[in-house]
């Protein structure tokens, strides 16, 4: 697992492991960024003060480069940083999902990509363009579906959607006729295509959003919370048409949701913010395989409520659940937590009756990364 | 930049004529599909001009029938000032309460042309209702005007365009304030002082919106003065007064709205 140097310990380092040291994850390759030869000297972002002195990013063939971006806001201790210090870089052709706790930054990070937020510092570049100095040119290969905007006009039609904002984001819309006629099939919209937007289910207006945003052929877009509100087929659907858009077209998308399933079986690579800083960039496979972390069921009638009280003040992700006799707990740890369990547990002397041991998913992960930041302020 | 979809088409870019025909379009599919809007403000206009017609004709008498022409004139021009501002300010606070404001920045056209687009949009819009309006104001009054369709479309579009500058400003002021949106309608009465700066006799008032347009758009209609029997200072500062206003307009536009991205509020309501 790769986890992010913010001048704070890594997650490997809290929990006493060597970088290298503890899984044979730890030095998977993830999309060369930190790698990447130094080839070119991006200036200092016109017009916004602080702007990056140094930057040093090989953009070549990059989506999206992102190089030292910092947003505060408010003024002295009231002051809050939204987005800190944050650079990273996103291949074409791929998914890359932002994960979050509430605040961490997501949204900032990605209108302040857009330039629908202005960073105090930082550069960002689409296709290589600097959206802060040719705004224009940038937005020519760009959209985005923001988090709990409509986007889309619900007075008009599902297709005169599509039309409108084709035409807004530069493509004429006669030219790209049967783009839209499959984005509607693919996104179960052709029966609705006449049908005034105010008029559809919270659902189909989600997905009237998107194929508005996919519909001038974007390069790359921007998805913030793409699957709320979609029932589980419509949201499988979708991810289904976003994975085909990826390997068929080309196209690059960054996903910010709070859906985990969604952003592991979807996403490519995943970026996790805490803070407003990225502690965590790599691919969901390299995240999951290289976590320290054990999912263990414990079922036991020993497993009283004075037992379990002390648990509960032990380790913050453990969950719960009484019975008839004793009690059915589902602790998740690192190897250290573990061997605490399993030698309170003894210490108790609770008889296991039964036991099992759970993979870890990627909220798992997330969950420990981001409560480890937390504990570290 | 446009690329193959992998469906065999070859997008083309579009250019400024696709843009303008997408934007009249929506306004047209707006007004056409959902029309309470504009008959209720015509409703709403005709009967305060009634109120203040007979209502007129009961306190004063003759001597308001003396000067009705004004009076039509000028609340024909006031209907038309107060539809485009309020379309104009009410359409930037509905777009970024939609998110759709987003996407308008977002457009490599660039926010400026859309917003001209939009207002002409909404010009074309009012210019609709205002002459409903005018045309039963003639109705019940029974009043004769000079009606020389050219020399009205021309200052009475240039008179509003410095009102649209105020809209594109009190919108731009509402997307950084979210809800000082609906004080700022308020300033639509003050329109009416604007409209009836001329009988002042002010020479430095003729430079505030709507006051020289709307002196001239009275010897228009109700002395049948053309266009061109116009002095060329009085076009030229009827032209200068539009694009000063609109100009200005746009200029605390972007100035909110770059601040509102510093501040990160660009659509947060």
């Amino acid at each position: 697992m790769t986890v992010r140097d913010n001048g704070r310990p890594s997650s490997s380092e809290v929990d006493g492991i060597a970088p290298g040291e503890g899984s044979a994850s730890k030095s998977v390759d993830r999309p060369s960024f930190d790698d990447s030869a130094v080839s070119e000297e991006i200036e200092p972002v016109h017009d916004v003060p602080g702007g990056v002195d140094t930057a040093t990013v090989d953009d070549h063939d990059a989506a999206v480069s992102v190089t030292g971006l910092k947003k505060r806001f408010g003024d002295g201790t009231a002051a809050i940083t939204a987005v800190n210090d944050v650079s990273f870089e996103i291949e074409t052709g791929s998914i890359v999902g932002l994960l979050g706790p509430n605040g961490a930054g997501k949204t900032t990070l990605i209108k302040s990509i857009l330039g629908m937020v202005l960073p105090d510092g930082g550069t960002v570049r689409i296709r290589g363009i600097d959206v802060y100095d040719r705004p224009r040119d940038a937005y020519a290969s760009v959209d985005a579906m923001l988090e709990g905007a409509r986007n889309d006009y619900w007075r008009l039609t599902v297709q005169e959607n599509l039309r409108y904002f084709a035409t807004i984001s530069g493509v004429d819309p006669d030219s790209v006729r049967e783009r839209h006629e499959r984005l509607l099939t693919q996104l179960g919209l052709a029966e609705k295509a006449d049908v005034p937007v105010r008029e559809l289910s919270r659902g189909m207006k989600q997905k009237v959003s998107l194929a508005s945003v996919l519909a001038g052929g974007a390069e790359v877009v921007f998805l913030d919370e793409p699957t709320l509100g979609l029932d589980i087929e419509s949201s499988r659907t979708l991810q289904r048409e976003l994975r085909r858009l990826v390997e068929e077209e080309d196209l690059t998308v960054v996903l910010s949701s709070h859906d985990m399933d969604v952003v592991e079986t979807v996403c490519d690579r995943v970026l996790i913010m805490s803070d407003g800083a990225v502690i965590a960039d790599d691919t969901v496979d390299a995240l999951l395989s290289g976590t320290d972390l054990h999912c263990i069921e414990i079922t036991s009638s020993d497993l009283v409520a004075s037992v379990v009280s002390t648990l509960e003040n032990q380790f913050e992700t453990i969950t719960v659940e009484p019975r008839d006799r004793g009690s059915r707990i589902e602790v998740t740890t690192d190897s250290d937590g573990l061997y605490e369990l399993l030698a309170h547990l003894r210490a108790n002397d609770v008889t296991l009756e039964r036991v099992r041991t759970i993979e870890p998913d990627l909220e798992d992960v997330f969950v420990d990364l981001t409560t480890l930041e937390r504990r570290d302020e | 930049m446009v690329r193959q979809h992998g469906t065999g088409e070859t997008p083309r870019p579009a250019g400024y004529y696709h843009l303008a025909r997408a934007v009249l379009y929506r306004e047209y599919l707006i007004f056409v599909r959902y029309p309470a809007n504009a008959i209720g403000g015509i409703i709403i206009s005709v009967f305060f001009f009634g109120v203040l017609f007979y209502g007129g004709q009961m306190v004063a008498g003759q001597a308001l029938t003396d000067s009705i022409e004004g009076i039509i004139v000028g609340y024909f021009l006031w209907t038309l000032s107060v539809g485009a501002y309020s379309a104009i300010s009410n359409d930037i606070a509905s777009e970024v309460q939609w998110g759709t404001l987003e996407r308008h920045v977002m457009t490599p056209f660039g926010f400026a042309p859309v917003a001209l687009l939009k207002g002409v949009a909404k010009i074309v819009r009012t210019f609709i209702t205002s002459t409903i309006i005018l045309a039963v104001m003639i109705g019940i009054t029974g009043t004769t005007l000079q009606l020389n369709l050219f020399t009205i479309a021309v200052v009475a579009t240039l008179s509003i365009v410095s009102v649209l500058g105020l809209g594109l400003a009190a919108g731009g002021v509402t997307v950084l304030y979210k809800q000082i949106g609906n004080w700022l309608n308020l300033l639509q009465f003050g329109f009416i002082v604007l409209i009836s700066a001329p009988a002042f006799d002010l020479g430095w008032m003729r430079f505030l919106p709507l006051a020289h347009g709307s002196a001239l758009l009275q010897r228009a209609m109700v002395d049948g003065v053309r266009l061109w029997e116009f002095t060329l200072t009085d076009v030229g500062l009827l032209i200068g007064i539009a694009a000063g206003y609109l100009a200005l307009g746009y200029v605390v536009f972007q100035y909110a709205t770059r601040r509102a991205r510093r501040l990160g509020v660009l659509g947060d309501y």
